[in-house]
């Protein structure tokens, strides 16, 4: 069917609210990346990625990003099947329990890691308490405070999303699967598994896109250390950078687009369903 | 003059035609069935009549006046759907009273003449239920309730009964059939299923590509198919394609190649033309090989071998191979042929059909 | 073996949210845990400090208005795009769902750029506007999926009984999305209520979001007031999720 009228009518409102406060926006900051002193030019993102500084934010970004996705597919997916395979009771129970933390304010969540992992934290007067360490360890204000921070951030959404994707598995496989002579484990590695990948990709990229984009955590638990989003933050309202801090924006853009393109391609290239 | 009319009427969706130069006409207090396979178009028409639909060209004319343009709200039609499409959040008293109330009735009416409607549908002491609690057939009956209560110009039936069980379904069409008649009310009804159309139509356009290909009485479709869309549609299983005929005689004189059949005229004369011979699997005789065919049955046979043999319950049905290709006969019989026995396939003239 | 592991994944998941609890009632003025007694002079402290106070009421304040802003705006684009099949809808959909694609904190940039910046626009509309974008793909999500369920066949009904599309929609449509549409006020609420990425850059004298004053007290402050408004929060959360799941159960969260 052709667009009509009618539809078109109710879709409008909420097409130009969004045109207005978001595409414009964001195209004229994109814009405004390429142009300095009234020429067009790249200066902006050459200067950069020239500098050492930029660099080295940019690649803790990227680390810390990496190693919290990893992380949480380890931890998730285990999770995750273990709660598609428990007796409802349960599993509406670990769901609910699972889609608490998603709700729950990004600031309390990263804050109960500053009372965990601070020099008086519990982790720290336990080791000092029990005599293990003389003096309390550097755990916050570092990269790995903030990867903890961010994997128990988004460790519920990979939790739920495989959970999705594992709904939907047909059982009857698996037991197809064992009839045929498989062992447990061997249904799992030839059926079960591949029919999941998908869902532990797509989460991944929900995790991935997530900590690379991040603020709330890194700002609380990242003290001096920066990672991108903190550093566009630092240079738009402390440094009153606005040209660097819309490079940054472009960049942050950039890669998230280009992850998830990439990342959604794979995935839909290892859907064994096509 | 007839109620109802769509003139030159074409029909578009998705930049394809549907319905084109479409036309139908329908006297007042008649139920007319368009029956057909999925995609014939029968529901598009049925949707263009409520006012669902918009005629890309053509006329919609109602009792005298051009209905084309007449919004649906403004029509007074009763449509029943095959999802029955009840308010699932209105009991079953306010799912009837929906249209009462639209149409600015003192409530008193209203109650007055929703409760006289689901006793008419034998729903009477189920008003406060909501639809979640009531079984298929139940819905179906608050469906033409509703439909009903409104006292439509027109009543129109989106394939009704197709979500309920076999059973359910003849009872209900008998039900259908008798508020219909007792009320008078002209009535468009769409379904795939032949039975259900012929059993309460007084006429039955079957439909096939946005086109009718025959309308005509029950009784006259189910004899006399005009075409082999319809014969096959309604199960004429079998067809020979003849070369010649000659209807001088007072049988039509058949042939193909050097075998001879004959086929009875139609009484009236009209219609029986064409040159494909259709039968249905009941009407064929088979007859065990040099078994006594009795006088005036020379021509109409083939002899021919038993390929599949299948019980179903009240007779066998047997794929018979002959020289004009494989025969479907439904027999009863206590003595079942085998597979591989020769037999002689008997066409009765008066059951042998010409169509188009 | 399995369910060893996933016990000390939810032990990692809510172990700092249990402890954050039992901190927040420390009598002394350090967060420590275990804390060295049991207090609620903290949770006194949260209705004493005024900044808390007033960033909680603009948090409600522009919450509920960007809500209200939200549904205008994505309801009947949810309706269209559930009732109506034509050319472009998946584009549009997903066209409608993009701000959660875009980062939050370059969101948050540009609509200060442009809209608080460029078009002079008061600190105030700029959070308003911004808290709608972010709160729309939610309504929309949400909203589209309880019609989902929705039989279309039931409009058509109400109107070959004489009603009125508009009729139609308020008194035969909606009744039925109902559940559907709480649920979509209750997680966008969460979403704008909770959000710090586009409020960070929308503060102005005398106006801030109640998260943002969470993170500015916590940067000068390590007393246990944020851990006594965490357990406020917490409980206010678990009270919407209740309601969530009971209006249209937690299968949308699955979905992806």
């Amino acid at each position: 069917m052709r667009m009509n009228k009618r539809v078109l009518l109710l879709l409008l409102p909420g097409l130009l609210f969004l045109a207005a406060f978001m595409l414009v926006p964001i195209t004229l900051t994109i814009a405004s990346t390429f142009v300095q002193d009234g020429k067009l030019t790249l200066e902006g993102y050459l200067y950069f990625f020239r500098d050492g500084y930029f660099n080295r934010i940019l690649l803790t970004t990227l680390r810390v990003s990496v190693v919290t996705t990893l992380v949480c597919m380890v931890l998730g997916y285990p999770a995750a099947y273990y709660i598609s395979r428990a007796s409802a009771r349960k599993k509406s129970l670990l769901l609910a329990l699972s889609i608490f933390p998603l709700l729950t304010s990004p600031v309390v969540r990263s804050f109960s890691w500053m009372i965990i992992l601070g020099k008086k934290g519990l982790i720290n007067s336990f080791l000092v308490n029990t005599g293990l360490i003389a003096k309390p360890l550097d755990i916050l204000y570092t990269p790995t405070a903030m990867m903890i921070g961010l994997v128990h951030l988004f460790l519920p959404l990979i939790i739920i999303t495989l959970l999705g994707v594992m709904e939907n598995l047909d059982h009857e496989l698996v037991r197809a699967a064992r009839s045929l002579g498989a062992s447990p484990f061997a249904a799992f590695r030839k059926i079960t598994f591949p029919l999941t990948v998908p869902g532990l990709i797509i989460g991944g990229i929900l995790v991935f896109v997530g900590s690379l984009t991040a603020y709330t955590t890194p700002a609380l638990l990242g003290g001096k250390e920066r990672v991108v989003s903190t550093f566009l933050y630092q240079n738009a309202m402390t440094l009153n950078d606005w040209q660097a801090a819309s490079v940054i924006a472009v960049i942050m853009i950039v890669i998230t687009f280009v992850v998830v393109g990439l990342m959604n391609a794979w995935a839909n290239r290892l859907n064994p369903k096509g | 003059m007839s109620l109802l009319s769509l003139e030159h009427v074409s029909v578009a969706y998705d930049n394809r035609l549907i319905l084109e130069d479409f036309n139908l006409s329908l006297q007042k207090g008649q139920l007319l069935s368009l029956l057909g396979p999925s995609g014939c178009g029968k529901t598009t028409t049925l949707r263009l009549i409520a006012g669902f639909l918009n005629a890309e060209a053509g006329n919609f004319m109602f009792s005298g006046k051009d209905y084309t343009k007449v919004p649906v709200e403004k029509r007074n039609f009763g449509f029943v759907f095959q999802s029955y499409a009840l308010f699932p959040h209105l009991s079953v008293f306010d799912n009837v009273a929906f249209g009462l109330r639209l149409r600015k009735l003192k409530e008193a009416e209203v109650k007055k003449r929703v409760n006289r409607m689901l006793e008419t549908v034998s729903l009477g002491g189920f008003e406060k239920r909501l639809p979640g609690a009531l079984s298929g057939g139940q819905r179906q009956r608050v469906a033409i309730a509703r439909a009903l209560v409104i006292e439509p110009d027109l009543l129109l039936f989106d394939e009704p009964l197709s979500n309920l069980d076999a059973n359910l379904r003849v009872n209900m069409r008998v039900e259908i059939r008798r508020i219909q008649q007792e009320l008078g009310i002209t009535t468009v009804y769409v379904s795939h299923d032949q039975e259900e159309c012929f059993s309460i139509s007084d006429q039955v356009a079957v439909m096939n590509n946005g086109k009718i290909e025959q309308l005509d009485h029950p009784a006259n479709i189910f004899k006399y198919p005009a075409s082999e869309f319809v014969a096959r549609f309604i199960g004429f299983g079998n067809f020979i394609a003849f070369d010649g005929r000659n209807d001088e005689g007072a049988d039509i004189e058949l042939s193909r190649g050097e075998l001879k059949f004959q086929a009875a005229k139609r009484p009236g004369g009209e219609g029986n033309t064409g040159l494909l011979g259709a039968i249905r699997p009941d009407d064929l005789q088979l007859l065990g090989a040099g078994a006594d065919m009795g006088t005036g049955t020379e021509g109409n046979a083939l002899t021919g071998k038993v390929q599949v043999s299948t019980y179903l319950g009240r007779s066998y049905q047997y794929q018979v191979e002959t020289e004009l290709g494989v025969f479907t006969v439904n027999q009863e019989m206590e003595q079942p042929f085998i597979q591989g026995q020769q037999v002689t396939v008997y066409f009765p003239k008066e059951k042998l059909v010409l169509v188009q | 073996m399995l369910s060893l592991y996933t016990l000390l994944v939810f032990i990692f998941l809510l172990g700092p949210l249990v402890i954050i609890s039992i901190t927040s009632f420390e009598p002394g003025t350090v967060l420590k845990f275990p804390p060295e007694g049991f207090s609620l002079k903290w949770y006194k402290n949260i209705f004493e400090v005024s900044a808390f106070m007033e960033t909680f009421r603009t948090s409600i304040v522009i919450s509920l208005l960007g809500n209200l802003l939200a549904l205008l705006l994505g309801v009947p684009a949810a309706y269209a795009l559930s009732r109506y099949r034509f050319h472009g809808r998946d584009t549009l959909n997903a066209v409608f769902l993009s701000p959660v694609l875009i980062p939050g904190i370059v969101l948050g940039f540009t609509l200060l750029r442009y809209l608080i910046v460029v078009y002079n626009l008061p600190i105030v509309a700029g959070l308003l506007i911004g808290h709608t974008v972010i709160m729309l793909p939610f309504i929309i999500r949400v909203i589209a999926s309880s019609l989902e369920n929705f039989d279309f066949a039931v409009e058509e009904a109400a109107q070959s009984l004489g009603a009125t599309r508009v009729y139609t929609f308020f008194k035969v449509v909606l009744p039925n999305i109902r559940s559907g549409i709480l649920a979509a006020i209750l997680i966008a609420f969460l979403e704008s209520f909770n959000n710090v990425d586009i409020s960070v850059f929308m503060t102005g004298p005398g106006i801030s979001t109640l998260p943002i004053q969470m993170l500015t007290y916590v940067q000068n402050y390590f007393d246990p007031t944020i851990a006594a408004i965490s357990v406020i929060l917490m409980v206010l959360t678990a009270a919407l999720m209740f309601i969530i799941e009971r209006l249209m159960g937690f299968a949308y969260f699955t979905k992806r």
